[in-house]
Order: C-alpha cells, then structure tokens, then sequence
C-alpha cells in the first residue's frame, strides 16, 4: 500500500490539487506539465473553472498594478500597426482549431496538431509502446504510453515525480483504480510502483517524468531501471 | 474510482451592489483636457472595459481602443516588467498584447470572462511564447463554457470597478507568507522548486501555502 502523503498531491478524486493549476494559469509550467495540466483539465470542469479563477487573479493583479510610462511615439506606433491590420480589409480570424480526435482531448490535440491515428508508436516492452512527445533540458519528458489489457508494467522506482493521466482504458496500482481522466502522481520516492493495466481494450496515458536536476541524481538517474526514457 | 463530484460545487461569495463606475476616472480627465486631435474622447458612464472592447470589435471605433490602451497598457507593461524583462521587451509584449486586443476583439465574450482576465491571458501567452519560447497550450474554453451548467452572472461590470479594491484587499488581508508564493508565481514565473529554493522552504511547504493562498483568494475574489 501506497501511504496516502505518497499520494497527496493527486488526492482521493485523483485530480491533480491547486498548486498545479494557480501555476499553469501563472504561466510557470514546464512544457510537458502545462500540456498535462491542460489536457488533464479538459476531462473535469471542476479543474477549469479553478483554472479560469486563477487567471481572473492574474487580470486583477493586472489591474492591481501601477502604471509604466512607455517610450516617446509608443502609441503612434502601435496605431500605425492596426491601421495596417484594418487595410488588410478587416475579417475577424477564423478559429482553426478544427482538428478533433474521439479519445484525445482538444488541448493534446492542438499540442500534438496530429490525432491518435497518426501517432507512430515504438515498441517499448511486452504489451507496451510509447511515442516520445517532448524532452526538456532537465530531462523531463512528455510521452504517451499504450498498454495492453492485462499487462502488468515491470516494478519500477522513480528519480522525480510521475504523473499520469488516463486518456483512455484504465489501470490499477496498489489496489486503486485510475479511469479515463484521472491523473495519478507517483512520488518520487516510490521505490515499488507496478501498475496492472485492467482487462479489456488498451490503456493509453499522457506521461510526464521528472527526472533529477541535482548532481547526486546522476548515479540514481543510471540505475533508472524502466524504459529508456 | 470516477470522479463524480458536481463539476460546480462552489459557491459564489460576491454580494456586491451596484456601485457607481469610475473606472475610467482619472483618464478621463486627463483626455478631456487634452483631447486627441479632431476627436473628442469622453466616456459615457456607461463605458465599460467591456462596453469598449464591444466597440472596438463592432465599429473599430478607436476612440474606444484608446480608452482601453489609456488603462490597460501602463498596468500590462508594469506587469511584464516584474518578470525581469528588459523595457523595450516589455513594450514590444505590450505592443502585442494590445494588437490582438484589436485583432481579436470580437472573440471576447463577456459573459465569460472578465476583460482583465482575457488581457492577462493574451499576456502571459506573448510572454511564454516570447521569452520563455516554449509551448504552453490553453484549456479549452469553448469547451468550458459549453460545459457550464448556467451563464455566468452578469453583473460583471460591477465586479469589474472593485477588481483593484478587491485583489488588493484579498491580498492585503493574505498572510506575508501566503502572499509571497503568489507573488512570486504570478510576477516572477517562478516554478515551485524555483520558489521553494528561492524562500529557502522545503517543497511540499511551497505547495501547501499556494495551495492556501489560492483557496483563501478565491474565497475573497469569488470564482469569477
């Protein structure tokens, strides 16, 4: 059993909790973690409209602040540049988000600009691909996983966090289960973590590793025993 | 286990009254005694960020655009500014910022959000796009609204005119401690380690207080 502290940034509801969302919504995230919040969020109005609360504090604190004077001829020349924009005969901008996908949410969609048949997936281990998606300098990554049903993934520690969030089928660690749109957060100290993927149609999962940025990781970060990532 | 919890539990805590607008106020004196050429630049009473956004999507009225520029654009630069930006990045971003208000005004939508919500999320895009050069994509909020169980209240514009009292209340009100993990997110795009080494706080405490911090604000500012 995983002890509930190890847990306590993804909670009972197994969404991810407010630190999460007032820093996406500050703009503080990494790529692959705003990706994740964001396609996370999708799933859950909840998180949303928390989000959506956060960014009216960014506006407030906007409005909140004093005022920068601006350089000599700054608003001439800003006009200059929409006057520009209205002699390009004035159309409003057609939305063209219009790429959609049955199980990818809207925000992994616009990341990825490809739906789930057009991801080229690698062999990862038994029953298991993956497609790399992103990888910072820090070494954290992005990356989708798809799991048979019934596999089990190999036992596994983690240098860093892990985040998970369940696009499609479902899986159970340490007798919870994660559903479509549940995020689970494996700490970083979890030295045992063995998710049993459930029975049935695959299980696909928006993935981000943390790894270690400190120098003592490195000797942790050669022993990092799963999937070469 | 599915989460079901009612997707908006929460309770509004807003119980403002009508309050007169002075939104606009020191601005407007400024531009009636200094009228731009050829135009005279009053504001009705009923202006409104809103009201004005309204015009510069419908008519391109640029009286209107001014307006908006008058309030918004020092306080928008002044942001940037407190993310360590040299002055001319931050007049380039407000530069931005204020062409796509123009652009895209007919995309914002009052009864979603507020304006000053609108224009820190077209700021905090430029910035991550500009300086951090980074993808950051955005929850989807057309499928937000179409998932809300009821329009938002209208009386925004009241809300609007106590967006300054108010956050700077709440924040004021906020413990020194609650207000810095804020603070430091917001101003200074700092990421919770960032923070955490920044406090010289181990990381969970880092989280807890946002976590705090954003829940006692909200409470404060209400969900809209």
């Amino acid at each position: 059993m995983v002890p509930e502290d190890k847990l306590s940034n993804s909670g009972e509801n197994h969404l991810i909790s407010d630190e999460w969302l007032v820093s996406y919504a500050a703009g503080n995230l990494s790529e692959a973690k705003s990706t994740l919040v964001a396609t996370h969020a999708a799933f859950h109005p909840v998180l949303q409209r928390k989000i959506h609360s956060a960014e009216a504090m960014g506006g407030a604190l906007i409005e909140a602040s004093e005022t920068a004077e601006f350089s000599d001829g700054f608003y001439d020349r800003l006009v200059a540049k929409i006057d520009i924009d209205n002699s390009q005969d004035y159309r409003p901008m057609a939305d063209n988000s219009s790429k959609t996908d049955p199980v990818l949410p809207q925000p992994l969609v616009n990341y990825l600009d490809r739906g789930l048949d057009e991801l080229k997936w690698r062999y990862m281990g038994p029953g298991m691909r993956q497609v790399k998606l992103h990888s910072d300098s820090n070494g954290e990554k992005l990356w989708l996983l798809k799991a048979k049903g019934g596999t089990e993934i190999p036992s596994h520690g983690h240098n860093g966090h892990e985040f998970t969030l369940v696009l499609q089928g479902s899986y159970s660690v340490d007798g919870q289960l994660f559903n479509v749109g549940d995020m689970e957060l494996a700490s970083d100290d979890i030295e045992d973590h063995r998710p049993i993927i459930s029975e049935g149609k695959d299980c696909i999962c928006l993935v981000v590793t943390e790894a270690p940025i400190n120098l003592k990781s490195i000797t942790g970060r050669l022993f990092q025993p799963f999937i070469g990532l | 286990m599915i989460n079901r919890q009612p997707a908006f539990r929460e309770t509004r805590t807003e119980a403002l009254t009508s309050i007169p607008l002075q939104w606009f106020s020191s601005e407007t004196h400024r531009s009636q005694r200094k009228p731009e050429k050829g135009a005279s630049i009053s504001l009705l009473n009923s202006d409104t960020p809103e009201s004005l956004v309204l015009k510069v999507a419908e008519n391109r009225d640029k009286q209107a655009f001014r307006l908006l520029f008058t309030h918004f654009a020092p306080r928008i630069k002044s942001f940037l500014l407190k993310q360590k930006v040299s002055d001319e990045i931050a007049e380039d971003l407000t530069q931005e910022v204020m062409v796509t208000l123009w652009q895209k005004a007919h995309m914002f939508d009052p009864a979603k959000a507020r304006l000053s919500t609108w224009i820190f999320r077209i700021a905090r895009n430029k910035f991550i796009d500009k300086v951090r050069r980074k993808k950051y994509v955005e929850v989807d909020v057309e499928n937000h609204i179409q998932m809300m169980e009821a329009p938002e209240k209208t009386d925004t514009e009241v809300i609007h005119n106590q967006d300054k009292t108010r956050i700077n209340t709440a924040m004021e009100v906020l413990k020194p401690e609650l207000k810095s993990v804020i603070e430091l997110s917001f101003y200074q795009d700092l990421s919770h380690s960032q923070i955490s080494a920044q406090l010289g706080l181990p990381l969970g405490t880092v989280k807890s207080r946002m976590r705090v911090a954003f829940q006692r604000l909200r409470a404060e500012l209400g969900d809209y």
